[in-house]
């Protein structure tokens, strides 16, 4: 049986001949936190829109639940929850007729939810949706995504213009939705702890490319980065692939490496370093060191 | 369906309530006028200022179609519409179901009077027996394809080309009307022309990005 939810095949979208995404591969399978990370620009935002159907990709493919994003047939929009960057919501719409619309539109509704979240937001509902604050607005629309139920949420950037506690709120609630009914949540963010928090995947895009996809433990575990100290000058070249990041200062190297493995190990100690220190590195740590111009692909699991 | 088809009623009441007050404006004078006349009416005579009639309506359901379209567009209702269990195209047909309901608000009573005054008070000079099927077909049709052209020039993030691109497709059609004159063959060019306004706005309506 095909668990996989969410399909990328070589995604390629050129913008006024500028190349955003430039042949992303990337599959997501039932249950999956995925959490996509990259700097402003990297095109999560334009990969998350391909993927709804938003935007036309230049070639490639992209599929949700099975059916390619072109093609989404209402059925499967119905199981799908969006919140989208800077929240589009109707902005001339009451808070009250937004919901009704969203209720009537959609093939399913949990109203307990919904109320329970709309109680725990405080969100009021005779308000214009342009009169409420960023914080209220990514929260009627998060509100509005999870009242449906659905087994795919796509959030993008979800928790930007939340305050700590809303966004503490968030992150707990999209952790219960998970763990209460096994459903699939890709989320681009900026926030690099919300994804160490909830995502137990992440990918990595980088100019155009998606250099990292793998398990968060697995992330932590290929990529690492050491402090070599050699008996003489550091040499220049080490003969290691994927290297990520290399800097040199006298005896000293501070190198970071990709699918760090025993044979990397080996092929290190032939340059006889006098000593070798893991350096640790928190997800932010890594995120810094991939999204650097020149950085390696750390792909698996 | 019908949540989006009153969705768009909601969003443009005003053209709505436009309709209604118009209609009921024009059939007060259309009634006056007969009775004034009684049965010495020569319908003939009703015939001539339909033409500038039809186009102020005709231009008032362009501006309905470029209203519906830019406002969605600068908004980005469809944005977040689309996102829901709905799509493009029935976000397009919603729209377009709204439109002519608020072009048969305004034809349907009018129409209707008509023919009843028509039998009230008979002209003394028998009449073509289809000539009210054939202005009001044709009428409907001018405005129909107006507001179809509304509907592709608002789809459009620049101001002058809804506004000008409009009023110059609109302005194209009377012309055509007054030379062919009301009958079936200008009811074919229109139905061809509407055809080929609303294929291209619904391959423009799902093909650009949201």
């Amino acid at each position: 049986m095909n668990d996989e939810v969410i399909g990328v095949e070589n995604l390629v979208k050129y913008f006024d001949g500028r190349c955003v995404l430039d042949g992303i591969h990337l599959s997501i399978p039932k249950g999956c936190i995925y959490g996509l990370l990259g700097r402003n620009g990297a095109g999560k935002t334009t990969m998350i829109r391909i993927l709804l159907g938003l935007e036309p990709a230049t070639r490639g493919q992209t599929s949700l639940l099975g059916v390619e994003s072109t093609n989404l047939p209402t059925k499967v929009r119905g199981r799908i929850g969006t919140v989208a960057e800077g929240h589009n919501l109707i902005q001339n719409y009451r808070v009250g007729r937004l919901i009704k619309l969203c209720k009537d539109l959609s093939l399913q509704w949990n109203d307990e939810f919904f109320s329970h979240l709309i109680e725990t937001f405080r969100l009021p509902t005779d308000r214009r949706v342009r009169e409420l604050s960023v914080g209220m607005r990514a929260q009627l629309n998060l509100a509005l995504a999870m009242a449906t139920d659905p087994e795919l949420l796509i959030l993008d950037d979800p928790t930007l213009g939340l305050d700590t506690v809303a966004r503490r709120q968030f992150l707990e609630l999209a952790i219960e939705i998970i763990q209460k009914q096994g459903r699939t949540i890709l989320f681009s963010s900026h926030i690099l702890s919300d994804v160490e928090r909830i995502a137990d995947r992440v990918g990595i895009l980088a100019a155009g490319k998606l250099v990292v996809d793998c398990p968060l433990e697995q992330l932590k575990q290929r990529v690492k980065k050491l402090r070599v100290i050699f008996a003489g000058s550091a040499p220049t070249n080490l003969y290691l692939t994927e290297i990520i990041n290399q800097q040199i200062d006298g005896r000293e190297m501070a190198l970071t490496v990709a699918n760090w493995n025993e044979q990397k190990r080996a092929l290190l100690e032939t340059f006889k370093p006098s000593s070798c220190i893991d350096v640790p590195m928190s997800l932010e740590d890594i995120f810094i060191e991939c999204t650097r111009p020149i950085g390696a692909s750390v792909n698996g699991g | 369906m019908f949540t989006l088809i009153k969705r768009e009623i909601q969003d443009h009441l005003l053209y709505l309530i436009g309709s209604v007050v118009l209609a009921a404006i024009l059939i007060i004078v259309l009634i006056s006028f007969v009775f004034q006349e009684g049965t010495r009416t020569d319908w003939d005579d009703l015939i001539a200022p339909v033409i500038p009639i039809a186009i102020i309506i005709m231009l008032g359901f362009c501006a309905m179609g470029v209203s519906q379209m830019y406002t969605d567009r600068n908004r980005r209702v469809s944005a977040f519409v689309s996102t829901l269990p709905v799509t493009r195209t029935q976000i397009l047909f919603a729209r377009i179901a709204t439109g002519i309901l608020t072009i048969l608000i305004l034809l349907v009573p009018l129409v209707v009077t008509i023919t009843i005054l028509i039998r009230w008070f008979e002209s003394p000079i028998p009449m073509y027996a289809g000539i009210v099927f054939d202005i009001s077909s044709t009428t409907f049709l001018m405005i129909f394809a107006s507001y179809c052209i509304g509907l592709l020039t608002g789809w459009n993030p620049s101001k002058v080309i809804p506004t000008f691109g409009a009023l110059a497709l609109t302005c194209i059609l009377v012309p055509l009307v007054i030379i062919k004159g009301f009958g079936w063959e200008i009811a074919m060019l229109l139905v061809a022309f509407i055809a080929a306004l609303l294929i291209r706005t619904w391959q423009t309506f799902t093909s650009t990005p949201l």
